[in-house]
C-alpha cells in the first residue's frame, strides 16, 4: 500500500486510469463482475433519484418559472407537492391497478395508485431520492463518528480506549433494529426521517469504531509510525496523515455494506411507523400503506413496486460491498465481519 | 474442552455490559418526551387524580432516586405494571412471559429452516466453486439478504394466502376457534408444542398453518445468511495447509472437503448463527407486524408508540439479555469446536 | 321484566339438551370450524372438532374486531373505550342507554328511579344473579360505589388505580349510598345534579359483585377476572394472540345472548380491520376511516351501518397563551376563514356534518337556529384589520396524526386550515404529534397556540359538552373583571377546557342548568349557552361525525343496532 508523502506529489498528475490500475484494490474491484453489477445498479438508482428530484422541483415551480435558488427551495418546502400529498385528480380512483392491468390508459399510472389516489410510479421513483439521500447522511455521520472514535481509541490506548470501546460494547449488546426502535423514542416525532437517521447513526457508529480501531492498531504496529512519533510529529498530524489513509479501504468496504443496511433499516423504521411522516413517499411508508390498504384485498401493486425498488437498491450495495470485500487486502479483511 | 473458568469469566464480564445496557434503557426513557402519568390518568382526570398517579409512579422523586429504584427492580426483573390508555395494565413480567415464547417460536422455526437449507446449500456452492450452481446460489443468497422481510412477507401473503389460492391464513398464530387454556393447556407458550402436548391435533394443524408463512419469511433470510457464510468458510478451510496435506495423500477431493473442512468451516457458521440471532429478533419484529402476530416484537412497537415505558424497558432489556446470552453461548460452543481457543 | 318471550337461546337450550350446557367449556372446539375462517375460509379445512357436543347449532362465535388489546377489564380502572366495549358485555348498569338509540334511558338493573332534590331513589330488579352465582342486591351497588370513590373503604381501589371516572361519574356528585332494603336504594347527592341518572348509565358505573370485591386481596386483580350480571361471562384473556373470549351467560335477565361466544380480536390497522370483516373472518368492527368507509360501502359481503354520532370535533384557540386570540374579532376572523364545509366534504367524505355549537344534534339544548359560520374571506380580513392585525400573525396549530372518530385525517385537516388561513394573512405552523397521549399532555398543559381536539360523549347530556369542555371550573371570582379568559394555572382549572375561555355569563348559565331538573328550562338555558359559545367562538367548530360500523353479512340484519352512546349491544346479535 503506498503511503502518500510529499515526495509522491507527481503521482497526483498521473491519469485516473493509470492510478486505478496502480491500485490493487481498485483494479481487482473492477475485475469482479459482482462488484461491477452492483455499481451499475447503484448508478441507475442515482440517476432515477436525480431525475425524480429534478422533476419534482420542476412540478413544484411557481408559475413564471424559478427565478432564484431561494425561490426554488421555498417552492419545494411549501408543503403539498404533486408527489407527496395531492391526489392525481378528482377523476382518479384510489387504489386503482396499474394502467396496463386495469382501466386506465397504458402509459398512465404505470404502478397503479395508492389509497389517496396518488401515483405510485412517481412516488416510488422519488423514494429513490429519499433513500439515497438519507442513507448517505446516516452512513456518512456514523462513519465520521466511528472513524474518529476508533482512531482515537487505538492511538491513545489505555483508559481512553477502554472507555470508548466499553461504551461501544454496551451499544453492541442490543440487536440493532431494536436499539434503533428504542432510541427513536427520544427524538421528537415531528422530526420524521431525521429521528430515524439519528437513531441509526447511534446504532452504526460502534461498528465503524470497532473496524477502524482494529485496522488502526494494525497500522500502528508498523514501525514507521513509531518513527514518525520519534521525530516529534504532533498527535493530530500522525492520526490524520498516517493512520487514516491506511484505514481507508476497510472503512470504504464497511460503509458500502452498511449503506444497504441503512436503507433497509430506515425503511423498516418507517414501515413500523417511526420514520417518515404520513405523506412522505418513502419506500418503507409506502410498503406499510400497501400492507394496510391493499394486502387483504389483493391489491399487490401497492406493496410490489416500492418493495422492488428497495430490494434492488439494497442488492446493488450488497453486490458492490461483497466484491469490495473480496478485493480487499486479506490482512484487512479480518477486521470486517 | 470448555473450562468452567472460561464460562465463569465470560459471565462475569457480562455484568458491566448489562449494567450499561440498563443505564442506556433508563436514560432513553427519561429523555423521551411525554408524561406517562397523563396517559394513565386519561383525558378526563382532574389535576388531583393526575398528581396521585404521578406520585404512585414515583415520578416526583429526584432522578437519581428513580434510577436507583429502577436498577434495584431491574435486577429482580420487576418493571412494574404496564400502562394502557386510561389505566394500568398487567405486570410487565407477565406481558413478557406471554409474548416472548411467541417470538422465540417464530425465530427458532426460521432459524431451523435457515440451518437445514443454508448449510447444505453453502457446502454445495463451495464444492462446485465457480460453477453455475455456485453463481446462482451466491446471487440468490445476496438477493435473500437484500429483500426486506416487510416486502417478502406481504408478497407471500398476496401470492398464496389471499384469493384465489387462499392456502394459508393471513394473520395470527392460531385460529380464533382455539384458545390456550380451554382447548389446549399452556405448557411452554409455544403454540405448536402446547397443542401437540395436549393432543389436540386440529389445533396443532391450525397452528402450523398459521406459522408456516411467517417462519418461511424469516427462514429465507436466514438461509441466505447461512449459506453465504458456509460457502466462504468452506473455501477458507480448503485453502489451509492441512487440507492440502490431506489431499496430497491422495484422498478424493469431495471426501477431503467433508472430512476436514466441515467441522472447521462450521466454526464461523456457529458464530454467524449467533450474531444473526440479533438480526433475527429484529426480523421477528417486522414479521410479527406483517402477519399480525402478538409477540414481544409487536408488543415493543406498540409500547413505544403508546409510551408504555415499563413495557419498553422490560422488553428492550429482555432482548439485550437474550442477545448477550446467545453470544455467550456462541463463544462457549466456539471454544468447544476449536480447542485452540482457550483462555 | 323485559324478556322477549321465548328467546332463541332458551329454545336452543331445550333443543340441545344437556349437551349445550357442557358446550360452554368445550365450545372452543366447535368454534374451530367457524373460527378457522381467520384469514379467509380456505385455510385449514372444516370439520374440526365438530363432534363434541355443541348441539346442531354448532357453537356460534361472534367475532368483533377492534384496534387495540388492553389487558385490564375492570370498568373502574380505565377510561378507555376499547375496554368499555368488552366490559359492557359482562356488566350491567342500574339504568342503561337504550340499544340503537341516541341516548334514551331504559331499565337496567333498576326498574324504577326518581331524582328529586339531592336524592336519587331506585327500585332494583329481583332475582338477578351474578356470573359467580351471587344474587344481586343494593349492597352490590354500594360496594361498587365505595370501591370506586371511598378512601375509607377497606376495599377501595386506590387513588392511583381508579380511573378518572371515579370522581367524574360518581364521586364528585354522590355523597353516600343507602342500601337500606335489598331492592330499594337511595343515593344522596352533594348538590342538585341533573345529569346524575345518565351518569348511572355510563360504563364506569357498572355494578360489580360485592362478594367478589370483598374476596379480593388485591383489587387490581378484578381486571383479569371480571364478574358481572351481563349477557356474556368472561372466558379467557389471550394476550399472546391479543384476543378476549366471552361465553354466553344462560341466566342473563335481558334479551339474548343469541350466540355461544364472543371473541374480541385485535387488528391495529383500520383498513385491514374492515377488510377482515368483508372477508368474513370477523363480523363487526368499528373506528372506520375514510378508506374503510368506502370499502365497507362498496363491499357485497358486508354492510356499512351509520348513525348520527354524539361527538364534536373542533379547533380551540388558546386565549391563555396568545394575546391575539383574546380579541373576539380575531376568533371570528378565523371562524369565517376556515371553510369547514370543504373540510367535511373533502376530507371526511360525507360521514360527518359541519358543526356550529358545542352540543351535537339529538342532545337536549342543541340550538337549531344556529348556522355554521359561512366562509367569508373578505369579512375575515376586515375583522382582522379591526382587531389591529391587518398583516396577520403567526401561530402554532398542534395536531395529532392518527385518525379519531371526530377527525378521520388530522394532518390533512391541519393542512386545509393552514391554507384557508393563509388566504387572510395568518401563518400557521403545524405541530404534529405522532401519538395521542403526549398530545393530550401537551394540550392539557396549555402549551399550544391552537389545537385540534374532540370529544365523545359519556352520557349524552348537554352538561357533558358545555360544562365539561367550555367551563374552566374555576371560581367565578377568580375570573378578573372585564376578562373572558383565565390562565391554565388558575386554582381548580379544568384542562379539558383547552382554550382558556372563561366567560362568566356562560359559566353562570351552565352551572345553574346543571342544578335544574326542569327539562324545558334546561333546554332553553343550554340553547342560549350554545348560542353564546357560537358567537364568542373560542373554537372553530368543525364537525359532528357519524358513528360507523362495518358488519359482515353473516350477522342477521337488524339483530345488531349501532348506538352512539353505550354498547355495543351484542346480546341481541344473531349469526346466520
Amino acid at each position: 500500500m503506498s503511503t502518500p508523502t510529499e515526495s509522491d506529489v507527481p503521482t497526483e498528475s498521473r491519469g485516473l486510469l493509470e492510478r486505478i490500475r496502480a491500485s490493487p484494490f481498485l483494479s481487482e474491484l473492477l475485475q469482479s463482475r459482482i462488484a461491477v453489477a452492483g455499481l451499475v445498479i447503484i448508478a441507475t438508482m442515482v440517476a432515477v433519484a436525480i431525475y425524480s428530484r429534478v422533476q419534482m422541483l420542476f412540478l413544484a415551480a411557481p408559475e413564471g418559472g424559478l427565478t432564484s435558488l431561494r425561490a426554488l427551495s421555498e417552492a419545494v418546502s411549501a408543503g403539498p407537492t404533486p408527489v407527496t400529498d395531492s391526489r392525481l385528480g378528482a377523476g382518479v380512483e384510489d387504489r386503482a391497478p396499474p394502467g396496463w392491468a386495469g382501466a386506465a390508459p397504458l402509459d398512465q399510472q404505470l404502478f397503479g395508485t395508492d389509497q389517496q389516489a396518488r401515483d405510485i410510479y412517481s412516488r416510488t421513483l422519488y423514494g429513490a431520492w429519499l433513500a439515497l439521500k438519507w442513507g448517505t447522511i446516516t452512513v456518512g455521520l456514523s462513519t465520521v463518528a466511528g472513524v474518529g472514535l476508533g482512531i482515537v481509541a487505538a492511538y491513545y490506548g489505555d483508559v481512553t480506549d477502554n472507555v470508548i470501546m466499553r461504551t461501544m460494547d454496551v451499544l453492541l449488546a442490543f440487536p440493532s433494529l431494536l436499539l434503533a426502535l428504542a432510541l427513536v423514542a427520544i427524538f421528537p416525532e415531528d422530526l420524521g426521517l431525521v429521528r430515524a437517521v439519528a437513531a441509526l447513526t447511534l446504532v452504526y457508529t460502534p461498528r465503524f469504531a470497532r473496524v477502524v480501531r482494529g485496522a488502526a492498531l494494525k497500522v500502528l504496529e508498523d514501525e514507521y509510525i513509531d518513527a514518525t512519533v520519534a521525530l516529534g510529529a504532533a498527535d493530530p498530524r500522525v492520526l490524520v496523515r498516517h493512520i487514516l489513509p491506511n484505514c481507508l479501504a476497510p472503512i470504504t468496504v464497511q460503509s458500502t455494506l452498511n449503506f444497504g443496511l441503512a436503507i433497509i433499516d430506515l425503511a423498516a423504521l418507517s414501515f413500523l411507523g417511526f420514520g417518515a411522516q404520513a405523506g412522505t413517499p418513502s419506500w418503507g411508508l409506502m410498503l406499510s400503506n400497501g400492507v394496510e390498504f391493499g394486502l387483504l384485498s389483493g391489491r399487490w401493486w401497492m406493496s410490489f413496486f416500492p418493495g422492488l425498488f428497495l430490494a434492488v437498491t439494497v442488492l446493488g450495495f450488497n453486490l458492490l460491498g461483497d466484491g469490495m470485500r473480496d478485493a480487499l487486502d486479506p490482512r484487512m479483511r479480518e477486521a470486517i465481519d | 474442552m470448555v473450562s468452567k473458568r472460561f464460562v465463569a469469566k465470560r459471565l462475569l464480564l457480562l455484568v458491566p455490559v448489562l449494567f450499561g445496557v440498563a443505564t442506556v434503557v433508563f436514560a432513553i426513557l427519561h429523555l423521551a418526551p411525554g408524561d406517562p402519568a397523563r396517559l394513565i390518568a386519561g383525558q378526563r382526570a382532574s389535576r388531583e387524580q393526575y398528581r396521585a398517579v404521578r406520585e404512585a409512579l414515583g415520578l416526583n422523586q429526584p432522578l437519581w432516586r428513580q434510577y436507583l429504584d429502577f436498577l434495584v427492580n431491574a435486577v429482580q426483573f420487576n418493571f412494574g405494571r404496564s400502562y394502557q390508555p386510561g389505566g394500568f395494565g398487567r405486570p410487565v413480567r407477565e406481558v413478557i412471559a406471554d409474548t416472548l415464547p411467541v417470538t422465540i417460536e417464530l425465530a427458532v422455526y426460521g432459524q431451523l429452516i435457515g440451518i437445514l437449507i443454508g448449510i447444505p446449500l453453502g457446502i454445495l456452492s463451495a464444492v462446485k466453486q465457480d460453477s453455475l450452481t455456485d453463481h446462482a446460489t451466491r446471487i440468490g443468497a445476496l438477493s435473500g439478504i437484500s429483500v426486506p422481510i416487510f416486502w417478502s412477507g406481504p408478497l407471500l401473503i398476496l401470492a398464496v394466502a389471499t384469493p384465489p389460492l387462499s392456502l394459508f391464513p393471513t394473520s395470527g398464530r392460531i385460529g380464533v376457534g382455539f384458545t390456550p387454556g380451554s382447548d389446549f393447556t399452556r405448557h411452554t407458550g409455544l403454540v405448536t408444542v402446547d397443542t401437540l402436548l395436549s393432543g389436540n391435533l386440529p389445533a396443532f394443524v391450525d397452528a402450523v398453518q398459521h406459522l408456516f408463512l411467517p417462519s418461511l419469511v424469516i427462514g429465507i433470510y436466514s438461509t441466505a445468511l447461512i449459506s453465504r457464510m458456509m460457502r466462504s468458510s468452506m473455501l477458507e478451510v480448503v485453502r489451509q495447509d492441512y487440507v492440502r496435506t490431506a489431499r496430497a495423500k491422495g484422498q478424493g477431493e469431495r471426501i477431503t472437503l467433508m472430512k476436514h473442512g466441515f467441522r472447521n468451516a462450521l466454526i464461523p457458521v456457529v458464530t454467524i448463527i449467533g450474531i444473526q440471532f440479533g438480526t433475527l429478533l429484529g426480523g421477528a419484529v417486522l414479521t410479527e407486524t406483517v402477519f399480525g402476530i402478538g409477540g414481544i416484537g409487536t408488543t415493543l412497537v406498540a409500547a413505544i408508540s403508546n409510551q408504555n415505558y415499563p413495557v419498553v424497558q422490560g422488553t428492550v432489556l429482555t432482548f439485550a439479555l437474550l442477545f448477550t446470552l446467545v453470544n455467550l453461548g456462541v463463544d462457549v460452543t466456539y471454544s468447544y469446536l476449536d480447542p485452540r481457543i482457550d483462555q | 321484566m323485559s324478556r322477549d318471550g321465548v328467546d332463541r337461546r332458551d329454545f336452543l337450550k331445550t333443543a340441545g339438551g344437556a349437551a349445550a350446557a357442557v358446550s360452554i367449556a368445550g365450545c372452543g372446539g366447535n368454534g374451530g370450524g367457524n373460527g378457522n375462517g381467520n384469514g379467509d375460509g380456505g385455510g385449514g379445512g372444516n370439520g374440526n372438532g365438530n363432534g363434541d357436543g355443541g348441539g346442531d347449532d354448532g357453537g356460534q362465535t361472534l367475532v368483533y374486531a377492534r384496534g387495540d388489546h388492553p389487558e385490564n377489564y375492570d370498568p373502574q380502572q380505565t377510561t378507555s373505550g376499547e375496554v368499555a366495549k368488552v366490559t359492557n358485555q359482562m356488566f350491567d348498569t342500574l339504568i342503561q342507554f337504550e340499544a340503537g338509540s341516541g341516548g334514551a334511558l331504559e331499565e337496567g338493573l333498576a326498574t324504577d328511579w326518581s331524582l328529586e332534590g339531592q336524592t336519587v331513589t331506585l327500585t332494583l330488579k329481583e332475582g338477578i344473579t351474578f356470573h359467580n352465582g351471587e344474587e344481586f342486591t343494593a349492597e352490590d351497588f354500594r360496594a361498587t360505589y365505595r370501591r370506586f370513590t371511598d378512601e375509607e373503604y377497606e376495599f377501595y381501589l386506590g387513588n392511583d388505580n381508579r380511573s378518572g371516572y371515579g370522581p367524574f361519574t360518581l364521586g364528585d356528585w354522590v355523597e353516600s349510598v343507602d342500601a337500606g332494603d335489598d331492592y330499594e336504594m337511595e343515593l344522596s347527592l352533594t348538590q342538585k345534579y341533573a345529569p346524575m341518572l345518565r351518569n348511572l348509565a355510563m360504563f364506569a358505573a357498572a355494578v360489580l359483585s360485592k362478594a367478589q370485591i370483598e374476596s379480593l386481596d388485591n383489587q387490581i386483580d378484578l381486571g383479569t377476572d371480571p364478574v358481572g350480571t351481563g349477557p356474556f361471562e368472561f372466558g379467557s384473556l389471550n394476550n399472546s394472540d391479543q384476543r378476549v373470549r366471552l361465553t354466553a351467560y344462560d341466566d342473563f335477565w335481558g334479551p339474548g345472548p343469541n350466540v355461544d361466544e364472543v371473541v374480541f380480536k385485535t387488528i391495529q390497522e383500520n383498513s385491514t380491520r374492515v377488510q377482515d370483516v368483508i372477508n368474513g373472518a370477523s363480523h363487526i368492527t368499528d373506528n372506520l376511516d375514510a378508506t374503510g368507509f368506502q370499502e365497507a360501502q362498496d363491499a357485497d359481503t358486508a354492510e356499512l351501518l351509520r348513525k348520527n354520532g354524539i361527538n364534536q370535533g373542533y379547533m380551540a384557540m388558546n386565549m391563555a397563551r396568545r394575546e391575539e386570540f383574546r380579541d373576539r374579532n380575531v376568533r371570528l376572523a378565523v371562524s369565517y376563514a376556515v371553510n369547514t364545509e370543504a373540510i367535511v366534504n373533502d376530507i371526511y367524505q360525507g360521514f360527518a356534518v359541519q358543526s356550529d355549537q358545542p352540543t351535537p344534534p339529538d342532545v337536549l339544548g342543541h340550538n337549531d337556529d344556529i348556522e355554521p359560520y359561512p366562509t367569508d374571506k373578505e369579512r375575515a380580513r376586515t375583522l382582522l384589520a379591526e382587531a389591529g392585525y391587518p398583516d396577520g400573525f403567526e401561530f402554532e396549530l398542534a395536531t395529532f396524526s392518527n385518525p379519531r372518530g371526530y377527525n378521520p385525517s388530522p394532518i390533512q385537516t391541519a393542512n386545509q386550515v393552514k391554507s384557508h388561513l393563509e388566504a387572510i394573512g395568518l401563518t400557521v405552523n403545524i405541530n404534529q404529534f405522532e401519538s395521542f397521549t403526549p398530545y393530550l399532555d401537551y394540550t392539557a398543559q396549555g402549551k399550544h397556540d391552537a389545537c385540534f381536539l374532540g370529544w365523545y360523549t359519556d352520557n349524552a347530556d348537554p352538561d357533558n359538552f358545555l360544562y365539561v369542555l367550555c367551563d374552566p371550573k374555576v371560581d367565578l371570582e377568580d375570573v378578573p373583571d372585564g376578562q373572558d379568559w383565565v390562565g391554565f394555572d388558575t386554582e381548580g382549572y379544568s384542562t379539558l377546557n383547552v382554550s382558556g375561555w372563561a366567560n362568566t355569563e356562560f359559566m353562570e348559565m351552565v352551572r345553574s342548568a346543571q342544578e335544574s331538573y326542569d327539562t324545558d328550562g334546561r333546554r332553553s338555558t343550554y340553547e342560549e349557552a350554545n348560542k353564546l359559545v357560537h358567537d364568542e367562538a373560542p373554537w372553530v367548530f368543525i364537525d359532528y361525525a357519524e358513528t360507523l360500523r362495518a358488519v359482515n353479512e353473516q350477522v342477521v340484519s337488524d339483530s345488531y343496532a349501532v348506538s352512539s352512546v353505550g354498547g355495543p349491544y351484542l346480546n341481541t346479535v344473531e349469526l346466520q
